[in-house]
């Protein structure tokens, strides 16, 4: 089949959102299909842009190239999966989500703070309940991302989960005195919340985080925050780092941090689970709660500064209990059949 | 600098202007800029789908990303340089040439539409109130700065670039055959070749390489090789490695390259590189910009009898031929084609 | 339940839509989550007693806090004093806006003159509206060469309040098409909201006694211009019948000495009083032993008149112009004056009065009954349904201005050979996108 994999992107930012779209190109090219990836530029600010680029999408023709059908589209973020196709199937990484989810949230709400707002958000949440339902099927990225799309647009879909990338080669490694938090630096992540947390722990603990930050200012408040709460010795800030790098640091970590804002899905997860090591992440973090069991393969706090201190802290004190949630962490990534094949096998059927 | 390079892609097809965008990207980065390919989808059927895509192109905004300015905006190609931008610099490829050179030309296809005409000037109209809108406008050569002065009244300063991986190409003594490195497409006139080597009362052989993209193409060139008995004298050779096109450039004795109106091409300057004469026609565009007839190879009549008198002049004087390949290989390297003088000149 | 955002000038603020609002905001605040907005130095007490009352800066309004409700109503009329701040917040957020004035020109003349940069903002808008002609108008007014009535007439300005609104509330139905201001959203005319007195009319007329000579008639409120009171002592001056009436004028006059000399010119200083502003009691009183109300306008904003409403809740007839608003009233329950044929009517009118009195009476008592109307419990419920009605129209507003920005920028280049192809593609699809499920997509405008 000729398809194409159709998404939005800002230009300069790579998150977890394009890594994925190119690995399902490549995943759809190792299946024997001829595949390419078309990415529309997005810039969500100032609100008014964004029925633009809605529009926009509208207008372009990827129903065949050079005369030849194109047999198939796969559509992954807004506003790029309403692009038009009579052969389209969305997977849905995410929705708009300061129109949704996220439309009050204090950090992550933007449009929020917009004077036209409100109508900004019911114009995408419109676009939405009409074009999605174009397509012939809609997955999504996680059963977090199926249930918003029920509850906000009644549309019904199903969770369809994939590895991360080189999935084969996270492995655990010994256990150090530190936890990784690997993410980009940004609100939603809550790095902030983590560091508030490690000036309540009563255990000296320790945390790594790698990643780059979205914008200057969250970066700025981080090191204001180190500095106030003395935190200098124990936090350890990498910045960006390679994939090599992150494999190692998750290898030889006690635990992995990841306490989001309502994720849709999170690969730290997974990749934490396949390098064997216990999750701590919030009540209120969504993706990860659909793999993190409380006290079986990681713990979940409330998203408050005590609340992720204690479960800091008990992990740093009980290494035992940390190594047997790992373990039971990667058990439970084997149950579930995460792949790949399958993934090119629902898209394409 | 944080720099978007704009774009059109026509899903699944891989060329020159694709290659020419990561190029562009690279020696972007190599001078210590920041530089993202932004590529628009682009389907040029039915007519009217153009104008929807120029417009989706101005509904783009790409000022800045996540609240950090993009500093330039690099745009390329048709209707991509739509796009509005505070601080955009034109480097045209070439405008949609259906609406221009190639109008009621046998090869056009806008023109066999009923809105071909209302869509050809809409897209003239565009291109001449909104192409001065960029702050510098160069073209990727003095052809197609010509075609934007005649068509559009806008001035636009040639800005040459080297071919790909250009340090990699050299020099071998000249064996018996001519060599024309094109993918097997009307505009680039494969036929005209095989009408000229009819013509000729030297043997001349003549080696072609790159993919058919034209299957009808293909079988006229077929077709006429044996009408004509040319079976020993052509070589077909389909697509090869970029080591194997050098081998050949090497190698061969002349390029053969008479396309219509070309806007740039490489081949030219590729042969120049491997210091080889070529053989290009009249009015084949962007070649004659580079190609000094007698000087670093012959300039024909687009006919197959001067072609083919072209052929046998090459065939029948080595020596000159290979003179001629080494003053292309001067006249490259005096006009100075280089990235480094393409960065300055876009950022400047 | 919505939660709703509401603006408008609020007691001690001297308007009568101050007291509108007080009316309306119990009622409102029993069935909904509303909150107060106000960027008024002081705020009644009562007020903070009906709901929470919260503060705005005009300049920074906080956005965040306001986008949390529902829906925002905003109440825009004349006087950029009280309604400056509300109409910022309102061109910003869209919302609904409830229109006392629908001619809006004094507002924005007065805005852009406080603003001073020689009226820049108020010529634009001209211009945006009424194109070359509006802004030659606007430059010709601000020299003075055009009378105020007339601007108020012939450009409006009300498109500029509304075109980002959600909807549009008026007090009279035909308001924005008389004008030629119909905006593209959607509007509704409500009946203008007044609580009748529980007092029965039979106590009114007790007061009143039989009905003999002389007549009383009464005219009340802040005497403008466009109030007539010229014509209407022209009217009496030039009536054999003249000292059977007497005629209580309350209020301000905006020229008194003018109306003073022209009383002395028409030899009418036995039969006209001029009270000036009365207390509330003293008004009572004047209405209550009144025979006959005037309550003529010319030219009128487009305005509901409150007084009207309290002239029927006295059981009193009313001569009133047969203009906007006003002509929109039930002919059973008053009589009608033509704006060309001011005094003639009048005096014909007053003559079948003395005819009949008890005719007039009865037109009193129907329009006491018409006030029905106006409880303000429907007028609450007929604007919430509206609310209601117009919220699931909220994509509509980003779209329309997609579409007008697309329209805008298609004229710096797109050739007119191809512009009907592409309008009509855009907005097709901005439909299907924006419009919702069997929304009918006309063509572009």
């Amino acid at each position: 089949m000729r398809v194409l994999v159709v998404t939005s992107g800002v230009p300069f930012i790579k998150g977890g959102a394009e890594i994925l779209a190119d690995n399902l190109a490549d995943a759809l090219r190792a299946a024997g299909h001829a595949a390419e990836l078309v990415c529309i530029p997005f810039k969500h600010y100032p609100p008014d842009r964004i029925p633009n680029q809605i529009l926009a999408c509208r207008l372009l023709d990827l129903t065949e190239s050079c005369g030849v059908r194109i047999d198939r589209i796969i559509g992954l973020k807004f506003p790029a999966y309403l692009i038009p196709h009579p052969n389209k199937v969305i997977w849905l990484l995410h929705q708009h989500r300061s129109a949704y989810e996220l439309w009050d949230h204090p950090i992550a709400g933007d449009l929020i703070r917009c004077p036209d707002g409100p109508v900004i958000r019911e114009a995408v949440r419109r676009a939405d309940r009409e074009m999605i339902p174009e397509a012939k099927a809609v997955y999504t990225l996680s059963e977090n991302v199926s249930r918003r799309l029920s509850r906000f647009c009644n549309i019904s879909s199903q969770p369809l989960y994939n590895p991360p990338a080189h999935a084969k080669l996270f492995h655990n490694g010994s256990v150090e005195d530190y936890f990784f938090f690997p993410s980009r630096i940004t609100g939603v992540k809550r790095q902030m919340l983590v560091l508030q947390a490690m000036a309540r722990c009563r255990k000296r603990t320790v945390v790594r985080f790698a990643g780059e930050a979205d914008n200057p200012g969250e970066l700025a408040a981080c090191m204001q925050a180190i500095q106030n709460f003395r935190l200098e010795s124990r936090v350890e800030w990498l910045g960006w780092i390679s994939e090599e790098r992150k494999r190692e640091l998750y290898a030889n970590c006690l635990g992995v941090l990841f306490p989001p804002v309502d994720e849709d899905y999170g690969y730290i997860t997974l990749e934490a689970m396949l390098s064997s090591k216990p999750v701590i992440t919030c009540s209120d973090s969504g993706g990860p709660l659909e793999f993190v069991v409380n006290r079986e393969t990681g713990l979940v706090a409330d998203p408050q500064p005590e609340s992720l201190a204690q479960a800091m802290d008990s992990l740093w004190m009980d290494r035992r209990f940390s190594a047997a949630l790992g373990d039971a962490g990667r058990a439970r990534y084997q149950d579930l059949g995460i792949s790949w094949d399958h993934v090119v096998e629902k898209l394409l059927c | 600098m944080r720099i978007l390079i704009a774009t059109v892609k026509v899903p699944f097809v891989n060329g020159g202007a694709e290659i020419h965008a990561v190029e562009l990207r690279q020696a972007l980065i190599e001078a210590g800029h920041s530089a993202e390919i932004v590529a628009i989808p682009f389907k040029w059927y039915p007519p009217e789908r153009i104008l929807d895509q120029m417009l989706a192109c101005r509904l783009l905004d790409l000022t800045e990303t996540a609240s950090v300015p993009v500093d330039r905006l690099i745009a390329l190609k048709f209707p991509a340089y739509l796009i509005p931008h505070p601080r955009k610099v034109i480097w045209l490829l070439h405008q949609h040439r259906q609406a221009y050179d190639l109008w009621q030309h046998p090869l056009n296809d806008l023109d066999k539409y009923e809105n071909g005409a209302d869509v050809r000037a809409a897209i003239q109209r565009a291109d001449t109130e909104l192409i001065p809108l960029a702050a510098h406008v160069f073209a990727n050569s003095r052809n197609v700065a010509l075609r934007l002065r005649t068509s559009c009244g806008v001035e636009a300063h040639p800005l040459y670039h080297p071919p790909q991986e250009a340090g990699l190409f050299y020099h071998a003594p000249a064996e018996d055959f001519l060599y024309f490195p094109s993918r097997i497409n009307p505009l680039k006139r494969q036929d005209l070749v095989m009408e000229a080597l009819a013509l000729t009362r030297t043997p001349a052989k003549v080696r072609f390489s790159a993919p058919a993209t034209e299957p009808a193409l293909e079988r006229k060139c077929l077709a006429l090789a044996r009408e004509n008995a040319l079976a020993g004298r052509v070589e077909w050779l389909g697509m090869v490695s970029n080591e194997a096109k050098r081998n050949l450039y090497a190698r061969c004795l002349g390029v053969l390259y008479p396309p219509l109106d070309e806007d740039y091409g490489y081949i030219t300057l590729e042969a120049m590189l491997a210091r080889k004469p070529v053989i290009t026609c009249a009015d084949s565009g962007g070649p004659l910009e580079f190609v000094v007839h007698h000087g670093t190879g012959i300039v024909a009549e687009p006919r197959p009898e001067a072609l083919a008198a072209a052929i046998d002049e090459l065939w029948e004087n080595r020596q000159t031929a290979a003179r001629w390949g080494e003053a292309g290989r001067q006249r490259y390297d005096e006009l100075g084609i280089a990235w480094d003088h393409v960065v300055e000149q876009l950022l400047a | 339940m919505l939660k709703i955002n509401w603006f408008s000038p609020l007691p001690p603020a001297h308007t009568g839509i101050a007291h509108y609002a007080m009316q309306i905001l119990p009622i409102l605040a029993r069935r909904h989550a509303v909150v107060i907005w106000t960027d008024q130095d002081q705020v009644a007490p009562a007020v903070r007693r009906i709901a929470r009352v919260a503060q705005y800066n005009p300049a920074a309004p906080p956005w965040r806090e306001i986008n949390d409700g529902t829906v925002s109503i905003y109440h825009l009329g004349n006087d950029p004093g009280v309604h400056a701040g509300i109409y910022c917040v309102s061109i910003g957020q869209p919302g609904i806006v409830v229109l006392h004035d629908v001619s809006l020109h004094d507002f924005f003349f007065t805005l852009a003159a406080r603003q001073g940069k020689k009226h820049a903002g108020y010529l634009a808008a001209l211009q945006r509206w009424y194109g070359d002609e509006g802004r030659r108008a606007g430059e010709a007014y601000c020299a003075g060469g055009i009378r105020p009535e007339t601007m108020a007439q012939e450009y409006p300005m009300t498109r500029e309040a509304v075109w980002n609104a959600l909807g549009v509330v008026t007090h009279y139905r035909r308001a924005l098409e008389e004008l030629h201001e119909t905006p593209t959203c959607p509007s509704a005319a409500l009946e203008f909201p007044y609580l009748a007195s529980r007092e029965s009319s039979s106590e009114k007329s007790a007061a009143r006694g039989v009905a003999r000579p002389p007549f009383w008639l009464v005219t009340f409120g802040y005497m403008n211009r466009n109030r007539r009171l010229g014509p209407l002592l022209e009217a009496l001056a030039g009536m054999r019948e003249r000292d059977q009436f007497r005629l209580d004028i309350c209020g301000q006059i905006w020229d008194e000495g003018h109306i003073r000399s022209e009383i002395e010119r028409f030899g009418l200083n036995s039969q006209v009083n001029l009270h000036g502003f009365l207390s509330e009691n003293q008004l009572d009183h004047k209405l209550s032993v009144a025979d006959l109300a005037v309550n003529l306008r010319f030219p009128s904003m487009g305005e509901a008149s409150l007084s009207q409403l309290q002239y029927w809740n006295y059981g009193l007839p009313t001569l009133v112009t047969r203009t906007g608003w006003y002509a929109s009233l039930p002919e059973e329950a008053a009589v009608f004056v033509r704006p060309e044929h001011e005094v003639e009517d009048i005096q014909a009118h007053l003559r079948a009065f003395l005819a009949d009195p008890d005719a007039f009476r009865a037109m009193g008592e129907r329009g006491r009954q018409a006030l029905k109307n106006n409880d303000p419990e429907k007028y609450v419920d007929a604007l919430t349904r509206f609310a209601s009605e117009v919220l699931p129209l909220a994509p509509g507003v980003p779209a329309l201005a997609l579409a007008r920005k697309i329209g805008t920028d298609m004229t710096d280049w797109l050739h007119p050979v191809a512009g009907s192809y592409l309008l009509d593609r855009a907005s097709r699809e901005i439909c299907r996108v924006f419009g919702g499920a069997g929304h009918e997509c006309s063509s572009s405008d």
